[in-house]
Parts: structure tokens; C-alpha cells; sequence
């Protein structure tokens, strides 16, 4: 242990940083999210990251953004000032995004699969398919810098950084796209093209009000006595949707989201049931 | 009248409301007003909603309407007359006073507005109302079942976190299905300053309720204030528990907080803007042939098909082979098609292993995975919004693809009859079927080791678990006896233990006669009326009082809840006769509303004379030990419902020979104390009478069962998990069922469109309905009698027989209702008898969809009449009387007779509506008040009954009890046949020919007030 970590073991304590959502063990956990790991760890970087793990843990990592090759992110250490961090990817070419492109499309279930937010074992394969990897292969497709004192590379603020993109790959599988200079938008062409779909629903065209009093004033029980509404029934497991849609991207919060989301849930049900059954009750 | 209408402004539900009683054309001095419109004082009276803050100034909006000319068109009839002009309709802003509830005013204002009455008198309530109570319980649904999720949404001035209610699946369907049946006038509103008309779609308006509506229920533990946080995550979390959802955060963490959430919801995302839901049908394998060897049950030959279903029509199934087909700009069905199945895949994760495929189209299953899909998954998918498609077998499985228990039940032979009782014990031998088959326990076992819950036994698919069939078998196997009431506990499927355990209860003779008499009501023996009884039973009659005394002969309480004017009465005197002859000498207690109690005793002298009645209520009713012996001498003993409740411990301790309650809907809530007095009464057996249909309301069955059959359905609590909470929350329909067979053999109910009853009916029948006078009618008449004393007093021949009849008048005025008598335009409710006789009749004839015609002589009481069912019902009820004139009459008759939509109830006064009239669709009658002539009623009858009538006339004469009323009806049923040459042609002068002396025994009152 030299001086300067020593010096630097004790960051200021950060407020409303990203923390890792692994309390122990290993960051990232899905196929895609290891082999970036295995990646670092082929570089020799692998090794080095343990020292990022509790800077990752506490939140030291104030915000983290990635376009085009480029990651830049700020993290809290001992001075007042966050470090700067980047680490640049080495791109992949216009043309071979474009061939890969063509190799994707020609397999939709993979082009889907990405598009809904799974990664196909075999689309690796695709890469090797047209003579490219995935991943970065060399040392140098690989560039870092951090504003802090520390010579050694990855400094424990690269590592933390390095090691929550682990947890993203996790999440977001277009990760390591972005990273090669491939937005989601672009990568698949027009046929895959996703609508800019939000859970509110597409907006809907206008209908001008009719002018027939017999329509305008229709009575709508007869058709609704016989609809469905759907049942009442109060979910064995509470906040199933959120659940469904894995970890929140880059979390900052000091609650827990889903165990904060239960609780509403549940409580939400039960008003909900109060209001559905209103006095009929035996 | 006042027709109050609820649209959608701004997402809240903003009312306002239409006065018929305004002229509907628009002066130049309205300056774009609704003519007709109500100011919001007056609203908020209509609608009776407790304002918890003061809407300040007027508020005022915009609501754009079908017009003609100058003038907004009414709703409906009952909102006023359409305007002259035949112009073609168009759409007109109008402004309008508003009542904007908060989303706990509408939530209460929907609740209350669920039964058929209106909110407050005077008001009714447009469809438009009707419609949004609907979308309420829609939106309290999708909340129950957590169908929201937390989103962020940009506001003008600030970022606010919002919950976002999610249709996938059925509920994309619902919503469908609901935004088309919403009438345009429930989006036809804008604010005040709008120059177009709205033309938000059906769906978005909806939407946006909905939201509302879930946030507002997601949070009603609102916290209050800001606080600081140091993530605009946390920031987000607390917003979502505040009042008004602001985030507070700098505006570049919150733009990421938007990205990011976006892309947090991507996934469910895809799901809620798919014009598609997945659906997922299970195939079974192939026939195997006949040399196959079962080995081959094992193999993967079940399959899981994957087919599209669009929401707008489910009748489509689209296998997905070739979906790239239907790529479209706003949809990538690929893309919804992965993600479909990787989310069903985490459920079922043989789905998960076809993801690797190019195309899959479904996935194979092994038998065990196939009995995993049906029983636990298939259900876990379809909450979560896919389309399930199972083998019919499975559906529709009973015990028949079950292995069951069976209890061969040794029936003793009966030994002459009565000595059997429900706590009788019943010897037992229990054995395993399949099916029908009795099947050796050992060969069950071997098909259970081939460890495969699903094998096809003899054709037939049957699930198997060996440990449950086991432990079921051991469990019935050491029990050799049963009480008869445990046999038919379980024969009805009402025995829970037995149901679980698969237990089929296989019968011979008398018990499997009880049985299926029990389940087949048809099967019941008919009887001939007892001999004593004065009358004719119809044949339906015959069967409902055979019925009744085939479940009095086994100690098992009935419900009778014939529609109305069946004769309810009747079947039940002639079971009370019958058990009276076959030597029960004990008291038989009868509970009715205190409205019907005369209506009781009379029917009873009528039918049943040998049977003596001892009406117990008023305040000279018997008490204590002089009550007791009273009692023991009567057969029949008649009270109120709140006399049963006063004087429980007095009832509860004499030994009934039964107790029947009239109305039994007094007692559907069983926490009342007369619910509670009436289940405390001893007796052999019990009849709960009825005109509702019981059935229908799930709520109100266990409290009408248990007074009926102590301990069939279980206790409240087991009830209520067992049926109330499934069919009333859930709507699940097997529960529905499970409650039919054990309550159905003790509920006879037949309507009077039933086609075997229309045969029975005579066309016309004709029922008086006895009244009681209201204390202060007891006053009013005693004081008209006191005046006439004195006016009588030596007058003579024109001066006296004026003083007659107008004394004939007041009198019938006063019995009609105080106000008619006063003519002051005093309150109407809670005065008269009559009236309350009234109520209770239309009570019955409105919710039945049927048709009534209400005659009275006088103009001013069916004014009277017209105000108060309006008003009390929310109905259009128009009135014909001499005033009327011949063009509008004609729209009247007309409006009533073809309208489908038309008017149920029409008032008449006997003079203009009495003849020339042709109204055949009523099929109620009303003679409020009575012309002593029968000549003058009967014609007026004849409105309604007239060649080409369908459906059968029933006549209600109103007849206030130990008045005049009653002893003028008695002397024109004793001489009916010289009826015509006593009364004359269509006068009732004859009364004026009386000597002074009989002239008082007709009038005098021999009644008491209600108590």
C-alpha cells in the first residue's frame, strides 16, 4: 500500500450517486454483462477493478454518460471537486456497422430480441459472420483518463465507473453498441426501426362530435351491462409490472425503488378495492 | 324536473344539468346561456354533493349540442318538449353553469348514484352519468389488479411524476369496448372561452379520466410539502406520493429522469401499443392407436400453439408464422412478438427455450408440462394480460376427469314418513370412481405410479394426483355414518371439506328421490288443494304450493319469489292449510311490512276461513302470558316487522309450527336487529317470500338462507370467501355456479313472461291492495266526519245530498293523500298510506321494465301523482286529464304506446283517459282511488286490455282499510249482481239515498294509525 492510497481512501461522501445494485459478488450478471468482464480481465484490467467496488457500492459515481464511443462520468473522491473520467471505445466503421446491419436483418428473431431489450447468445456470431467482435479486442481499443492524482490505471474511480457499466450491460444490451458508436436507433434500419413508443399509447386522431340527438345522448347501458370490466381481484404478488421491467438504469435513489413500489401497490389495491365494492358487501 | 349530465373537462367530471321546467326557446337575453340550464346553487342541491371547499364565483362552461334553430335540444322527453323547427340538428355551444368535482366528489357522487332512485327528488340522471359510473368501476378494477405504473411527465410548469394506468391484454379490449360506448355528450364540454368544439376521441377523453381517477386512489395517503432530496430519483419517489406530483429537481437531472424512465418502461412499453395481445392455446397430443403402447403418453406430443389476437376483435386468431407481414409504421410485430414471449417465457419456461429459434411458432410439452400450463400457469398468463385457449375438456371439467370419492349411501327404508329428520343418521360405504366407472383403488394407484399427472383413461384425459386421492380415500373411508343434512350438504356441493376432497355422493332410493326432487323441481309430486281451501290454484299455483310443502315435510326452509300478483299468498295459505289438516295444531307466525298486513288478513279470510288469524301490532296489541294462550288458539298469527323486533323475546317464546316472512328483503342485511329477530323465532320450518329476484344479489342470499336453512352455506365469513368475494369481485363464474345448485333447490321463482305462465293467467286479474291511513290522515278524516255530523244534522233533500257527497269527496280526498285534501302544496312524502302502498308497487313494476297506467277521478292527485313519480324515480310521467288538448294527447298515447323509449308510467284522470283511449302496452292498471261504479272502472281497465294485448293485464285497486274505501267496495261485492240497478248509470248518487244512521256506519273509520 503506497501513500497516495492511503491518502485517498476516504472520498467525500457523495450525494445522489449512482449505486450499484449488487451488494456483493459480482457486478452484471447476464451472459453479455460477463463477457465484458472477461473482456477487462483479458486486458489485465479485470484484476485491478476490486479497487472501484466500494466507490461503486456508495454512490461515489455522480453521473455517467455514454454516446458515441465515449463514456464520460464524474465521481465524488477526497477532493471537493469530482474527478473527470472517460474512457473512449474504439469505434466500429460506417461500412461494417452496414454490413453487420445487413446480417442482422437477414435474422429477425435476433433483431427483435435486441429490440426487446434481450441479447441472442448467437449474436456474436453475426459479428464474426461479416469479420468483426463484438467486443473490444486489444488493450488499446480501450482509452482512459481520470482528472485525479492516482498514476496507477484504472485508478478506483475508472474501476467504479468500468464496473457499474457491467450492471448496465445487464440492463440494456444496446450498451456495448453505443459504446462502438452504434445508437439503437441506427442499428437496425428501417424495418426494426422502434416508434417512439411510451406507455401512455399512441396519440389518437380526432372525432369531431355527431350532430344526430339520437346518437349523442345514446343510452350506453345496454351495451355495458354485458361487458366485461375486468375482475377486482387483488394480485398475489404485489407491484408485478415494475418487477417485470428490471432494475431502473443507472439508480441514484436512497430508497429502494421496487420495495418503495410495493408498498404503494399494495396499499393502492386495497383503497381501490374499497372504492370497487363500495357498500355491497354481505 | 332536473336532468343532471357529467362530462369530462379537463379530467375531472364536470356536471350540469337541464330544467324542464324552463321555456326551451333562447331569448336574445340569454346571450349564448342554455335556456334550460340550472345555476350551481340549484345543481348542488340536485345532486347533493357535500362541497368540501366553496366553488367560489359562478363557474361556467361550454357544452356543444345537437341545436335546431335558436334552441339546444332536450336529452330526452323528460327534459322538455323538442323545439318546433324541423331544421336539420346541429352542433351549438351553449354555456352552461358547472359543478368540477374533485376526484373524491365524483368517486362519491358514482356510488351513489348505482340503484335505480334518483339522488335527490325532482332530479334523474342523464346516460352520460350512468356511463361514468361504469368507467369508475373500470378504472377501481385495473387499480385493484395494479395494472399502473410510476411515469414522469413534463407539465408547463413543472415536471411531474404521475401514475400511468397500462391496458394490455383484456384490458386493452375493455377499454375498446368502453370508449365506443361512450355517448358523445359525456365529451361534448369545453371551457367557457373554446370558439370549436371538441373532438377529443372517446379513447383519450376515457384515458384521461381513468388517470385521474387511479392517481387519485393511488394516492390518497398524499403527503403534503416538499422535501429535499439529493437524486432526482428520490425526488421522483416522493412526488409520486404528493398531492400534486411536482418534482423537484434541476431541469437537466429531470430531462434524464424522462429518458430514463421512458427507457425503463420500454419493455411493457411494446406490450401497450400493440394492436395485439398473445394469445396461447394448449393442443393435445393425437389420438394414439390402437397398438400404441401407453409408454408413449410420455413423450413431448402436447404443443402450445402462439396466435395474435387483435383487441378490437377477439374472434380473430392469427397464427404468427408470418407476421413480418403486418409491419407497420406504428408497430413492429416482431418486436411485440419477442417480447411477448420472453415475458410469458418467465412464467412458462418451455416458451423461453423456442426464443432461440427463427421463427417459432409454438412450443412442444411434455405431459408434465402440459398438467403444470393447466393447472398453475395458464391462469398466472392470463392475469398477465395473454390470451389463454384450453382444451374444452379441461374447461368444462367436472369431477369426470378426476378421480372421486364416492359414498354409496345405504338408504334405510322409510318407516311411515315423518320420522325422518334432517339430524337422522345415514350409513355410509365409500369407494373410488372414475367418472362414472367404480374403479378398484389398486388399479387407480398403478395409473398414479406412472408419475404423470395426465394420462387418458379410456378415451378420456384424467388428471391424477396420488397423494390427494390417498389421503382422501382414508380420510372418507373411516367415516361409515352421515347425518341426512350432511347428505344433502354435500349432494348440494354447499359441504366444503367434501367438495375438496372430490366427494360424489351416490343415492338409491328416497334419498336420491329427495335429492333430485330437491334439484328438479319438476319432479315434485303435485297435490290437490286442500279441501278447505275457498278458491281455485292455477296450475303453476299447484306447483308452487306443492313445492312448498314437499320442503315443509323434510324440515327445509323455501323462498318463494314469484314476480309479483303470481299469488304468493295463496300458494303459501294452501301449504299453511295442509299441514294444518294433517293435525299441526301449533301457531303459524306471519312477518310482513305493516302496509300489508291488512292485505294478509283479508286474503286469509278469503281463502282460507277455517284457519283463525289474530293480528298482533298496534300500540292494543296482547302482551306477556295473555299473548302466549292468544296465540296458542290461532293458527295464524300475523305482526310487522317492527312489532317482531320490539317484542322478540315475546315471540321467540312460543313454539312455532312456522314462520313465514313476507317481503324478506327486510331481512338481507343480517346485522339488523329484525334480521336478527327473525333467524331467533323457533319453528319447525320457514318460508321467506319474496318479488325480487333474490338470486341476483349475492349479498343479500346468505342472510335470506341462513333464516331459511341454518348453517347450509356455512358461517358469513366462508360464505363470503367462497361466493361473495369470487362472483362479486371476480365474476367468476363457477362460484356463480357452485352457489346456484346449493341455493336453487331453495328458491322457486317464476315471471310472468315465462311462456308456462302466461298460459296459466287468466288475462286479467285483479288484486286490492289494502292500505293503512298515517296518523295524521287518522286526524284529517275524524275531523271531516265531525263537520258532516253537524251539517247532516237536520238537513234535508238537495242541501243534504250535497253535504253527501261532497263529504264522499273530502273523504276520499283525505284517504288519497292530506295534501289533496288541504290543496296547500305541502310536502307529499311520508303522509299517505296509499301513496306508500303506491311506492311499493311501482318498486316492483319500474325495475321490471313493465308498463302502468294510474287512474284517479282527481285531476289535482294525479298532478300530485305525476310530481311525486318523477320525482322520486326519475322517470318521464306524463299526465292526460280534461286539459289536455286532442294534439297532445294524441303524442301522449302515441309517445307511450310505440316510443321505445317511452314513458313506463302514465297517469290518467278517470274522466279524460276513462274511455276512447287504446293503450295496450301497460299491463298494470292502477285505480288509486275508486269510482263506486264498476261500469266507470271496468271501461277504464279496458284501456290497457284490448284485442291484441300480449302480455296479461294485472289490476291493482288501492283501497285504504276501515275507511269508506273498504265498506263501499264490500257492499258492491255482495251485490255485485244488482250492482248495476243500485248504482245507476255512472253516478254515485245512490249513496245520497242511505238513511242517516246507515249513511254513518259506511263512513265511520275503524282503523288505527300505523304505529
Amino acid at each position: 500500500m503506497n501513500y497516495y492510497d492511503y491518502e485517498y481512501t476516504r472520498p467525500i461522501e457523495a450525494k445522489g450517486g449512482i449505486r450499484a445494485a449488487s451488494r456483493r459478488g459480482e457486478f452484471g450478471s447476464n451472459w453479455w454483462a460477463k463477457r465484458w468482464m472477461q473482456t477487462l480481465e483479458q486486458f489485465r484490467i479485470g484484476a485491478r477493478l476490486s479497487r472501484g467496488r466500494s466507490y461503486a457500492r456508495r454512490g461515489q459515481v455522480l453521473k455517467i454518460d455514454i454516446r458515441n464511443g465515449l463514456v464520460e462520468a464524474q465521481v465524488q473522491g477526497s477532493r471537493k471537486r469530482p474527478y473527470d473520467v472517460e474512457i473512449s471505445v474504439r469505434t466500429i466503421g460506417p461500412n461494417d456497422w452496414g454490413r453487420l446491419r445487413q446480417a442482422l436483418v437477414e435474422q429477425p428473431v435476433i433483431a427483435a430480441s435486441l429490440l426487446s431489450g434481450r441479447m441472442p447468445e448467437n449474436v456474436e456470431d453475426a459479428f464474426e459472420a461479416v469479420g468483426l467482435s463484438m467486443f473490444p479486442e486489444r488493450r488499446d481499443d480501450l482509452e482512459t483518463d481520470c482528472s485525479c492524482p492516482d498514476w496507477s490505471n484504472p485508478c478506483k474511480h475508472i474501476a467504479a465507473v468500468y464496473l457499474l457499466l457491467g450492471e448496465e450491460f445487464d440492463r440494456d444490451p444496446f450498451l456495448i453498441f453505443r459504446m462502438r458508436g452504434m445508437d439503437r436507433e441506427d442499428l437496425l434500419g428501417e424495418e426494426f426501426r422502434q416508434s417512439a413508443q411510451t406507455i401512455e399509447g399512441p396519440p389518437l386522431a380526432p372525432e369531431p362530435l355527431p350532430d344526430n340527438p339520437e346518437t349523442f345522448w345514446t343510452n350506453p347501458l345496454p351495451a355495458l351491462a354485458a361487458a366485461d370490466l375486468g375482475a377486482a381481484t387483488v394480485p398475489e404478488m404485489h407491484a408485478a409490472l415494475p418487477r417485470q421491467l428490471g432494475r431502473f438504469p443507472f439508480w441514484q435513489g436512497e430508497q429502494d425503488l421496487v420495495a418503495t413500489l410495493e408498498k404503494i401497490y399494495a396499499a393502492a389495491s386495497q383503497q381501490a378495492a374499497g372504492v370497487y365494492l363500495n357498500q355491497a358487501e354481505p | 324536473m332536473i336532468i343532471i349530465h357529467a362530462a369530462q373537462l379537463a379530467a375531472q367530471l364536470t356536471l350540469w344539468a337541464e330544467d324542464s321546467e324552463q321555456p326551451s326557446q333562447s331569448g336574445h337575453a340569454l346571450d349564448g346561456r342554455h335556456p334550460r340550464s340550472v345555476d350551481v346553487r340549484n345543481l348542488t342541491d340536485a345532486v347533493g354533493v357535500s362541497l368540501d371547499e366553496p366553488t367560489g364565483a359562478e363557474m361556467e362552461a361550454t357544452i356543444w349540442l345537437p341545436s335546431r334553430g335558436n334552441s339546444p335540444l332536450p336529452s330526452e322527453a323528460l327534459a322538455g318538449p323538442a323545439p318546433r323547427s324541423r331544421a336539420k340538428p346541429r352542433i351549438k355551444p351553449w354555456r352552461v353553469p358547472v359543478i368540477s368535482l374533485s376526484s373524491t366528489q365524483a368517486i362519491d357522487l358514482l356510488q351513489r348514484c348505482q340503484n335505480g332512485r334518483v339522488l335527490t327528488p325532482g332530479t334523474a340522471l342523464g346516460p352520460d352519468v350512468a356511463y361514468w359510473r361504469h368507467v369508475m368501476l373500470f378504472a377501481a378494477g385495473l387499480t385493484v389488479r395494479q395494472q399502473f405504473l410510476p411515469n414522469v411527465i413534463p407539465h408547463s410548469d413543472s415536471t411531474k411524476a404521475v401514475w400511468t394506468p397500462l391496458y394490455v391484454g383484456d384490458d386493452a379490449h375493455r377499454l375498446a369496448e368502453l370508449a365506443r360506448a361512450m355517448p358523445p355528450s359525456a365529451r361534448a364540454m369545453t371551457i367557457a372561452s373554446a370558439d370549436r368544439p371538441p373532438s377529443t376521441p372517446p379513447q383519450a377523453v376515457l384515458k384521461e379520466f381513468i388517470s385521474s381517477l387511479v392517481n387519485h386512489i393511488v394516492r390518497q395517503d398524499a403527503q403534503e410539502g416538499t422535501r429535499e432530496f439529493d437524486s432526482a430519483h428520490d425526488a421522483w419517489l416522493h412526488a409520486l406520493t404528493t398531492t400534486d406530483g411536482a418534482i423537484h429537481a434541476a431541469n437537466a437531472q429531470l430531462q434524464q429522469l424522462r429518458r430514463q424512465v421512458a427507457e425503463w418502461h420500454r419493455p411493457i412499453a411494446v406490450a401497450a401499443n400493440s394492436p395485439y395481445r398473445l394469445c396461447l392455446r394448449l393442443e393435445e397430443p393425437p389420438e394414439p392407436d390402437e397398438d400404441d403402447p401407453p409408454a408413449a403418453l410420455r413423450e413431448q406430443d402436447w404443443y402450445l400453439r402462439y396466435l395474435l389476437q387483435p383487441h378490437d376483435d377477439h374472434s380473430l386468431l392469427l397464427p404468427v408464422n408470418d407476421v413480418q407481414e403486418w409491419l407497420s409504421p406504428d408497430f413492429n410485430p416482431t418486436e411485440f412478438l419477442i417480447a411477448s414471449l420472453a415475458q410469458a417465457g418467465s412464467v412458462c419456461p418451455p416458451i423461453s427455450d423456442t426464443l432461440n429459434k427463427r421463427s417459432p411458432s409454438g412450443a412442444p410439452l411434455d405431459a408434465e408440462q402440459a398438467h403444470q400450463f393447466l393447472t398453475q400457469q395458464a391462469a398466472a398468463l392470463q392475469q398477465a394480460g395473454f390470451g389463454v385457449m384450453l382444451p374444452s375438456w379441461w374447461t368444462r371439467r367436472g369431477t369426470k376427469n378426476r378421480p372421486t370419492i364416492r359414498a354409496q349411501v345405504r338408504t334405510p327404508p322409510m318407516q311411515g314418513g315423518a320420522n325422518m329428520t334432517m339430524a337422522s343418521l345415514i350409513d355410509l360405504n365409500v369407494q373410488v370412481a372414475m367418472g362414472d366407472e367404480v374403479i378398484e383403488a389398486e388399479e387407480l394407484f398403478e395409473l398414479a405410479d406412472l408419475k404423470v399427472p395426465l394420462v387418458r383413461f379410456r378415451g378420456q384425459w384424467v388428471e391424477i394426483d396420488a397423494d390427494e386421492i390417498r389421503a382422501a380415500a382414508d380420510f372418507w373411508r373411516n367415516r361409515d355414518q352421515l347425518t341426512l343434512r350432511e347428505a344433502v350438504r354435500i349432494g348440494l356441493g354447499a359441504d366444503q371439506q367434501a367438495e375438496a376432497d372430490n366427494v360424489s355422493l351416490a343415492t338409491t332410493g328416497w334419498l336420491s328421490e329427495l335429492l333430485e326432487s330437491l334439484q328438479q323441481k319438476s319432479q315434485i309430486r303435485l297435490l290437490d288443494t286442500p279441501a278447505a281451501f275457498h278458491g281455485e290454484l292455477r296450475p303453476y299455483q299447484q306447483m308452487g304450493y306443492s313445492w312448498l310443502d314437499f320442503l315443509r315435510w323434510w324440515g327445509l326452509g323455501a323462498c318463494l319469489a314469484d314476480d309479483m300478483g303470481l299469488g304468493k299468498t295463496i300458494q303459501t295459505l294452501a301449504a299453511i292449510l295442509r299441514d294444518h289438516q294433517e293435525g299441526n295444531e301449533k301457531p303459524n307466525l306471519l312477518v310482513c311490512p305493516t302496509s300489508v298486513i291488512n292485505n294478509w288478513q283479508r286474503e286469509t279470510q278469503k281463502f282460507t276461513p277455517s284457519l283463525t288469524v289474530m293480528p298482533h301490532h298496534g300500540p292494543g296489541r296482547e302482551r306477556g302470558e295473555r299473548f302466549t294462550q292468544q296465540a296458542a288458539k290461532h293458527q295464524i298469527v300475523i305482526t310487522s316487522y317492527g312489532t317482531m323486533t320490539r317484542d322478540r323475546e315475546l315471540l321467540a317464546s312460543v313454539d312455532w309450527r312456522s314462520v313465514t316472512v313476507d317481503e324478506a328483503q327486510n331481512i338481507k342485511n343480517p346485522v339488523t336487529r329484525q334480521a336478527q329477530a327473525a333467524r331467533s323465532l323457533p319453528a319447525d320450518y320457514r318460508i321467506a317470500l319474496t318479488g325480487t329476484p333474490v338470486e341476483n344479489h349475492v349479498g343479500d342470499l346468505w342472510a335470506i338462507m341462513q333464516f331459511l336453512n341454518p348453517g347450509l352455506l356455512g358461517s358469513q365469513a366462508e360464505f363470503k370467501r367462497r361466493y361473495f368475494t369470487p362472483i362479486q369481485a371476480k365474476r367468476d363464474d363457477e362460484a356463480t355456479a357452485r352457489l346456484q345448485k346449493a341455493t336453487g333447490p331453495f328458491i322457486l321463482r317464476r315471471l310472468k313472461t315465462d311462456p308456462t305462465i302466461i298460459d296459466d293467467l287468466p288475462d286479467k286479474r285483479e288484486t286490492k291492495q289494502y292500505c293503512n291511513l298515517t296518523r295524521e290522515q287518522v286526524t284529517l278524516y275524524e275531523a271531516v266526519l265531525r263537520d258532516v255530523e253537524t251539517r247532516l244534522e237536520g238537513a234535508e233533500g238537495m242541501a243534504r245530498r250535497g253535504s253527501i257527497l261532497d263529504t264522499l269527496v273530502r273523504l276520499k280526498q283525505v284517504c288519497n293523500h292530506p295534501r289533496q285534501l288541504l290543496g296547500d302544496n305541502s310536502a307529499i312524502a311520508g303522509r299517505s298510506g296509499k301513496l306508500a302502498r303506491l311506492e311499493e308497487l311501482l318498486d316492483e313494476i319500474i325495475p321490471a321494465g313493465d308498463r302502468v297506467l294510474i287512474f284517479s277521478q282527481f285531476a289535482e292527485m294525479g298532478a300530485i301523482l305525476q310530481k311525486h313519480v318523477q320525482e322520486t324515480y326519475g322517470i318521464e310521467t306524463p299526465m292526460l286529464h280534461g286539459g289536455v288538448s286532442r294534439k297532445n294527447r294524441d303524442l301522449m298515447v302515441d309517445r307511450f304506446q310505440n316510443d321505445p323509449n317511452g314513458p313506463q308510467v302514465f297517469v290518467l284522470s278517470l274522466k279524460a283517459g276513462g274511455s276512447g283511449l287504446n293503450l295496450p302496452r301497460a299491463n298494470h292498471v292502477i285505480h288509486y282511488d275508486r269510482w263506486w261504479n264498476p261500469a266507470v272502472e271496468n271501461q277504464a281497465t279496458d284501456r290497457a286490455f284490448r284485442i291484441g294485448q300480449t302480455k296479461d293485464v294485472q289490476v291493482h285497486k288501492m283501497i285504504c282499510a276501515g275507511t269508506l274505501e273498504d265498506r263501499i267496495d264490500l257492499m258492491i261485492e255482495t251485490k255485485q249482481q244488482t250492482a248495476d240497478q243500485v248504482v245507476g248509470a255512472t253516478s254515485e248518487r245512490w249513496l245520497t239515498e242511505l238513511s242517516n244512521t246507515e249513511l254513518r256506519e259506511v263512513l265511520a273509520l275503524s282503523t288505527k294509525p300505523e304505529d
